[in-house]
């Protein structure tokens, strides 16, 4: 029961502002907002930005990181005194090994793109004057020929889930509550992923237009956008474009608020996304019910993806057909994130369904011999480089026991030990479950510390009971995270046994 | 009661309420689903995963705890895959807590175990490294934390926040290091914490316990439960003295289970914890008589009373009777109280008479 009149929405800027977690400031965020002190406390424990605010520098110990050179890294920033420690991935695995220094300004980073031309729905190098025209269109033709487009172009969400875009549209328009809000999810984190960063940096017009276009056709006027607290400068890219778009005044109406993540992966899952913007720890609820029907503040919420959002202008502009037609196996084209052992690592759009190795080509090949890759982000687990051929799509990755999820495209070369690897995922998962669930929990230590014991014993014994606790993990967690965060080890047993000391196919039950 | 709304569980068709959970519904059918983060006062947390059934439709099991009834909704608790589930997590808190029932039933008993007398386990899993953090400097000196028990399962923090409407204590940290503390991590006593005990009644493993019992160092288990009244004030709570047969003392008090008695499982600080005067060496055992120097003599019970009696008497001999006043002590119930009365207006005839716990 929180007292009346408290104020919980604004812990977490508050708790930003004087400093993160030092003496004194649970206290006064209490005495500000009316919030119960430990409530306050329990908040800010959990969001790692916050809870170590002292520590100057984060070294990147993702996957891509890791292989390219972290420690090494780590060992330079801590000689000169610097006091640091490793997060997870920072989303710049294009510049691996990455390091993030909070209050900093960073210079532009480089990375590899798509030639800009005519057949791209996002265009990164599109440097032309942003004129809104979408949104135009929609203010003349109205919601429903907006929606009509919308499934015409088969557009899926592009956060993960790949969720076709139209039906949480429709079932946020028949809801019978008018209070209702759109939330950008910019909290990219998923290992390999650096994607939305890229789409906020060079093309925060398409996004901004896009969730006008969302507000004005769900009738909602109050915009969130969740940026990862790491990603200043995309933010402030965001910021500076609403400035010049907002002098058109075809965003009249429209609240914007700029909220930022504090340092938990988990809050790019929906609705732990939403329990962070009401200013509590970021622990997934229970659906349903879905955002759709109750989500921020319990009011119907569309929450979608910046990729997403940033298709939408293409989709009202050159229409639903084609933006669909665009894709090979699935609708549009697809911002594909590569990283690892390739020559130019960087984000590549190309048609949806894309082979990998289409993809491998596109970044400049692979740089060694190609091992294993992992093909959307730690939650998608490895394949073997004999799937070079495998469409890039949500359906084929899902049949070879794989997901697109957010198209983090980690590439392995054969210098990769494969349960080390593996045991790099499993401390992601470890570091950022966000503890709320037994199975997910308990289950990633167990899997972390099986790893670890095995590399040090190259005994198989250890391995015992590891099957049940994967069972245990996909069939009990709560949400995403625990529901997949065995598939790294799970895939890498299966496609590589030798490397576990087991036959090879006893890891396939 | 909806017209025509009918659940089937484990081939039961059964009629329920608007907005009723699994758990409930299948509860009045006496259809047992075991639960480890589950309170009926509280909201439920979905967070132990003991409860997830089988619901046709949906491809992974849903918590009874918190998915509510549709009409039509096909549910099994049985199958080999909810069995299985509960076996794996059974087994997975012991490796993250504790493996040996008599160590971690040293204090208070242990749901974990219970359930697994009942559900069986999926086998030892490896030792779950410990990497919850305690409080070992809180100076409060009726609850400890033990960290290596936990399950997070956030009874206890639920319990203060909902039923006590304290929130003296949080889920803090993430991921594996989740753990309960304070604000800052301070004593229970620098927090807004009412020492009511609640957070030890309501905690499954005994993660959360009460210190005095814990240095006492006897298993819960193996003390008689004595059913009695609370006679700290006139609410009438229900508790239970924990007597150490063997050694004729109370060891602690416990709330009986809510649902039962009128407090409903809550105690206060003092019908929980305020009962070491019972064997205190310098608790009174007869009455004592002032003497001419201001010393005490024992005296007996009938001498004592006699005594009263005459020294009230002469006041209101020599004053008038309202000259005399009647004060009864909070700790009364509602029937001495009328006794009380009584005896102020029908033996002394003043109306003089008050409470202490009424102003
Ligand atoms: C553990 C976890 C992490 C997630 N992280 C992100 C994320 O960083 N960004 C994102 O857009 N979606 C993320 N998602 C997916 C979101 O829950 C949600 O599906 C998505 O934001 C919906 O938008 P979309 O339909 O446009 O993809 C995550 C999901 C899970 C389970
Ligand atoms: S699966 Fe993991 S991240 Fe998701 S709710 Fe459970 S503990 Fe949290
Ligand atoms: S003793 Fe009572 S008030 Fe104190 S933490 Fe426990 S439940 Fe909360
Ligand atoms: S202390 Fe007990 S009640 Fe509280 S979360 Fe831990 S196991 Fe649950
Ligand atoms: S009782 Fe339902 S999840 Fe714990």
């Amino acid at each position: 029961m929180l007292p009346k009149n408290a104020r919980r929405e604004e812990v977490l800027d508050r708790l930003e502002e004087q400093g993160g977690l030092k003496p004194g400031v649970v206290q006064r965020v209490h005495q500000e907002t009316g919030v119960p002190e430990a409530d306050i406390y329990g908040v800010a424990t959990f969001y790692h930005l916050l809870a170590e605010p002292d520590v100057e520098v984060r070294v990147c110990q993702g996957l891509t990181c890791k292989v390219l050179g972290s420690e090494a890294l780590m060992r330079d920033v801590q000689s000169t005194g610097t006091s640091a420690c490793y997060a997870s991935c920072l989303g710049r695995c294009d510049q691996a090994p990455a390091l993030w220094r909070a209050h900093h300004q960073e210079p532009p980073l480089h990375t590899g793109l798509t030639e800009s031309h005519s057949g791209l729905a996002i265009d990164l190098e599109n440097h032309k004057k942003y004129k809104l025209k979408a949104l135009q269109k929609l203010l003349a033709q109205g919601p429903d020929w907006v929606l009509g487009q919308l499934e015409t172009s088969e557009l899926t969400g592009r956060g993960g889930a790949g969720f076709p875009a139209h039906i949480k549209w429709r079932a946020i328009r028949g809801q019978a509550e008018t209070e209702r809000y759109i939330v950008l999810n910019a909290d990219e984190g998923e290992p390999g992923t650096f994607k939305d960063r890229e789409v906020m940096l060079r093309r925060p017009d398409l996004v901004l237009e896009g969730l006008a276009i969302a507000a004005k056709c769900l009738e909602a006027a109050d915009i969130y956008l969740y940026i990862r607290g790491e990603f200043q400068g995309p933010k402030q890219a965001m910021r500076d474009a609403l400035t010049r778009l907002q002098e058109t005044g075809l965003l009249d109406g429209l609240n914007w608020h700029f909220v930022d993540g504090h340092g938990a992966y988990i809050c790019g899952e929906e609705t732990a996304l939403l329990e962070a913007l009401e200013g509590k720890r970021g622990m997934p609820r229970m659906k349903p019910p879905y955002p759709v029907e109750k989500g921020f503040r319990g009011k119907p919420t569309l929450i979608q993806n910046v990729e997403t959002i940033a298709c939408l202008p293409a989709i009202l502009r050159q229409g639903g057909e084609w933006f669909r037609d665009l894709g090979k196996t699935e609708a549009g084209t697809k911002l594909y994130c590569l990283s690892g052992h390739v020559r130019r690592p960087g984000v590549y759009e190309v048609p949806m369904g894309s082979t990998m190795a289409e993809l491998l080509d596109q970044a400049g090949g692979v740089d060694g011999n190609l091992k294993a890759f992992s093909p959307g982000g730690a939650s998608s687990g490895f394949l073997p480089a004999s799937e070079v051929d495998i469409p890039m799509d949500f359906k084929s990755l899902r049949d070879a026991g794989s997901m697109l999820g957010s198209a983090g495209v980690v590439v392995l070369n054969d210098t990769v030990d494969m349960v080390e690897a593996s045991l790099m995922q499993a401390v992601f998962f470890e570091d950022e479950s966000c503890g709320q669930c037994a199975p997910c929990r308990i289950g990633t230590q167990v899997i972390r510390q099986t790893l670890e014991r095995y590399l040090e014993s190259k005994d198989v014994a250890v391995l015992a009971h590891l099957n049940e606790v994967m069972w245990g993990m996909g069939e009990a967690s709560i949400c995403g995270l625990g529901q997949a965060a065995y598939w790294p080890l799970q895939s890498a047993m299966k496609y590589f046994p030798q490397e576990f000391g087991l036959e090879a196919d006893s890891a396939n039950d | 009661m909806a017209d025509g709304q009918f659940v089937i569980i484990d081939g039961n068709e059964l009629s329920f309420e608007e907005g009723e959970t699994l758990l409930q519904v299948a509860a009045r059918a006496d259809i047992e689903i075991p639960t480890l983060c589950y309170d009926e006062r509280l909201s439920p947390a979905g967070a132990c995963r003991m409860c997830l059934v089988e619901v046709e439709g949906s491809r992974l099991m849903q918590p009874a705890c918190s998915f509510k009834a549709t009409g039509g909704m096909v549910v099994r608790t049985q199958t080999p895959k909810v069995e299985r589930n509960r076996r794996f997590l059974l087994s997975l808190h012991m490796a993250d807590t504790e493996q040996d029932r008599e160590r971690a039933e040293d204090a208070n008993p242990s749901r974990i175990f219970d359930l697994a007398d009942v559900h069986g386990t999926a086998g030892c899993f490896p030792k779950v490294e410990q990497k919850r953090s305690g409080r070992p400097q809180d100076v409060n000196k009726f609850i400890e934390f033990r960290p290596e028990r936990c399950i997070n399962c956030s009874l206890c923090t639920r319990y203060c926040e909902q039923i006590e409407a304290v929130s003296a204590i949080t889920l803090a940290g993430r991921g594996a290091e989740t753990t309960i503390s304070t604000a800052d991590a301070k004593s229970l006593t620098d927090t807004t914490c009412e020492l009511c005990g609640g957070c030890v009644a309501v905690c499954p493993t005994g993660a959360m316990t009460e210190k005095p019992a814990l240095a006492y160092g006897k298993p819960e288990k193996e003390l008689e439960k004595i059913r009695t009244t609370c006679n700290f004030c006139g609410v009438g709570c229900q508790l239970d003295l924990n007597v150490d047969r063997e050694a004729n003392r109370i060891v602690k008090a416990t709330s009986p289970p809510p649902g039962t008695t009128v407090n409903d499982g809550s105690l206060c600080v003092k019908g929980r914890f305020a009962n070491d005067f019972v064997h205190h060496e310098e608790r009174l055992t007869s009455p004592l008589i002032r003497q001419e120097d201001g010393s005490f003599r024992e005296a007996s019970w009938d001498e004592a009373l006699d005594r009263v009696v005459s020294g009230l008497q002469g006041i209101a001999d020599r004053h008038g009777e309202d000259a005399l006043a009647f004060i009864s002590s909070s700790r009364c119930t509602g029937e001495e109280n009328y006794l009380f009365q009584k005896l102020s207006r029908a033996a002394f005839r003043t109306h003089n008479v008050h409470q202490c716990a009424a102003t």
